[in-house]
């Protein structure tokens, strides 16, 4: 192990100093749930919707259990960075709670596909091994370049947010008893994640240097432009057609419509542009100013 | 960002770049009944070291201000031994990642939980060394800083180490004598909170345990030769340079650096408040590096003995 290098450990601080962050750590120990035992599956009656609508849940919570995977595949490598640079205890205690939550929600999709039908392991048309369908977030936390805040801020108070966003917009449309108790209960999570981010942003924005504001500019904007707008979390927005399928690109409006997650077109003309107004009111007090984006369904947002 | 960090943080990055992910088709079902049920125990085994612990009984004035010293300065070594728990087991998550995502996910749902596991018995110490006077947060010599300060993290996202190479060295021998040694201390322990926080910690431990070994016994098998000759040195190398250079026995550290941390510990013992004492801890890696030896000869694995200059040939 010579060939490896030794970190500065010590002095090893674990007394919380940030009390907001730290209360996330201590309530997210309270809420913990099992995607096995904690989601009325006995109310799931896929035999009773239509094989389409069936199909189109399919897919929906199958593309799901892809995007919660990236949350174990990619962003616990934040982990090993705030470790490395000895960030505040808050931030590694929380961080390995947010991790195992991701991992349940994750699971509780898959679940969710299985026990609709099937859960299908890829896209109808699958990436190439270059293109993993991937946010980028690993790299750009193992990468010293990149600015912790810029990432948080592309993110957690990006790519979670509209997410959340999209979730606390739809839920009241899950009529299914099973997938709206999971909608909320990964919901109920996903809260805690982006009040961390925000909280931790709002902490440091004093010191954040026209560096630090330029760097959270970039990650946001590549995050929406190059992430959500290419479709990541909903087809339907993806500004090149891709290689998704018309079916695929249709299964959240058809699962949502039959109550059992997802959004509609309409949903997300009314959700995105919302989203980005409130971030970018929500950061302009650091200094950030986001550019106005243009989208082919939305228009300028 | 220090120097250091941002040499480590390419070193990752360097590390990282080296794996060819192919994440689809992405995988779910079960490939191993075992290790689903061990993350399924771990789901339903879940405790809060706040809530969990009957803190409100503890009295640290019933013990003279000598002993509290002593047990604040054990449970303080005691986290400095766990918290490297959260960075080794994240990075070991992001191997098996970058690795496959048509198989191991078994693994991955395992290894989701773990770090928060690691992450409560810190804290669970943290409470108790608070509560007896104050948490260390340096350890008193620099043996012991540099001891404990292992590269693990990034041992587990070394492409050129097979990852039974890192399961077997710090899972089925290091993880293996933190169980004993929690479960000799415990044995020991008289004081309820020291027993209650031993106890539950046992319980996850015993699982991250089994975990190394189910894990060891479906993958090892199919490991060619320079795989396999590979977990037998990592595996004697934390045996020889980490384990018996006092990774986690002061009495393994240097002289000039066990005190005052052996008598610190030493009085604990004697109070039952969470500790061993060093005879009890000598029979205790003696017996697991013979457990070890003994399992990994199952597979035709030879972990070799080493020889030690107290201990004599281990």
């Amino acid at each position: 192990m010579s060939t490896y290098l030794a970190e500065t450990r010590y002095p090893l601080d674990l007394t919380p100093e940030m009390p907001d962050v730290w209360a996330l750590w201590q309530r997210a120990k309270t809420l913990e749930w099992d995607p096995e035992t904690d989601i009325p599956w006995h109310e799931l009656h896929p035999e009773r919707y239509p094989e389409a609508q069936i199909m189109a849940a399919r897919l929906h919570w199958s593309r799901r259990t892809w995007g919660e995977y990236g949350a174990i595949a990619e962003s616990p490598a934040l982990l090993l960075r705030f470790c490395l640079e000895n960030r505040r205890p808050d931030l590694r205690f929380f961080f390995t709670m947010r991790t195992q939550e991701e991992g349940r929600h994750a699971e509780a999709s898959w679940l969710m596909a299985e026990r609709l039908g099937g859960y299908f392991p890829q896209p109808q048309n699958p990436p190439t091994v270059s293109a993993v369908g991937t946010h980028g977030v690993r790299r750009m936390a193992f990468d010293p370049d990149t600015s912790l805040e810029g990432i948080f801020a592309s993110l957690v108070c990006a790519a979670e947010e509209i997410l959340i966003d999209a979730f606390k917009a739809t839920v009241h449309k899950a009529t299914n008893p099973a997938v709206r108790r999971l909608m909320e209960l990964i919901l109920r999570d996903e809260v805690r994640h982006i009040a961390f981010g925000w909280q931790c942003l709002d902490a440091w924005a004093p010191s954040f240097t026209p560096e630090t504001v330029q760097n959270i500019e970039r990650a946001v904007t590549q995050m929406i432009q190059n992430v959500e707008f290419n479709g990541y979390r909903n087809l339907w927005l993806a500004i090149e057609g891709g290689s998704a399928t018309p079916l695929e690109i249709d299964a959240d409006r058809v699962a949502c419509e039959a109550g059992l997650g997802g959004t509609t077109p309409e949903d997300e003309m009314r959700i995105v542009p919302q989203f980005i107004q409130k971030i970018r009111a929500r950061m302009t007090p650091w200094g950030v100013k986001l550019p106005l984006f243009d989208h082919p369904k939305l228009g300028k947002v | 960002m220090s120097e250091t960090s941002d040499q480590l943080l390419r070193g990752f990055q360097a590390q990282e770049k080296r794996f060819l992910e192919r994440r689809f088709p992405l995988r779910f079902a079960p490939e191993s009944p075992a290790l689903r049920e061990l993350y399924s125990q771990a789901k339903g085994l879940r405790w809060n070291p706040e809530t969990d612990i009957a803190w409100s009984r503890f009295d640290p004035f019933a013990y003279a201000p000598a002993v509290r010293e002593a047990a604040r300065l054990v449970w303080s070594r005691r986290a400095w031994g766990t918290y490297p728990g959260l960075a080794e087991n994240t990075a070991l998550l992001i191997r098996f990642c970058l690795e496959s995502g048509a198989a191991g996910m078994d693994a991955k749902l395992f290894l989701s939980f773990r770090p928060a596991e690691e992450a409560k018995h810190l804290e669970a110490c943290l409470l108790f060394a608070t509560r007896l006077g104050g948490y260390e947060s340096t350890p008193s010599h620099a043996a012991l800083a540099r001891t404990s300060n292992q590269p693990f993290a990034q041992m587990a996202l070394d492409p050129d180490l097979p990852v039974e190479a890192v399961v077997a060295a710090l899972g089925c021998l290091d993880d293996q004598l933190d169980l004993n040694l929690c479960l000799g201390h415990l044995q020991h322990s008289r004081d309820e909170t020291a027993r209650q926080i031993l106890r539950l910690a046992a319980g996850d431990k015993q699982r991250h345990v089994l975990f190394a070994w189910t894990l060891l016994a479906q993958r090892l098998p199919r490991l060619d030769g320079n795989g396999r000759a590979a977990v037998a040195d990592t595996a004697r190398d934390v045996l020889e340079r980490v384990i018996l250079a006092g990774y986690r026995n002061t009495w393994l550290l240097p002289r000039e650096a066990r005190e005052p941390l052996l008598a610190a510990e030493a009085l604990t013992a004697e109070h039952g408040l969470g500790a061993s004492t060093e005879a009890q801890e000598q029979a205790i890696v003696r017996a697991t590096v013979a457990q070890v030896r003994e399992r990994l000869a199952v597979w035709d694995i030879a972990l070799p003995h080493v020889d030690h200059p107290e201990l004599g040939r281990v």
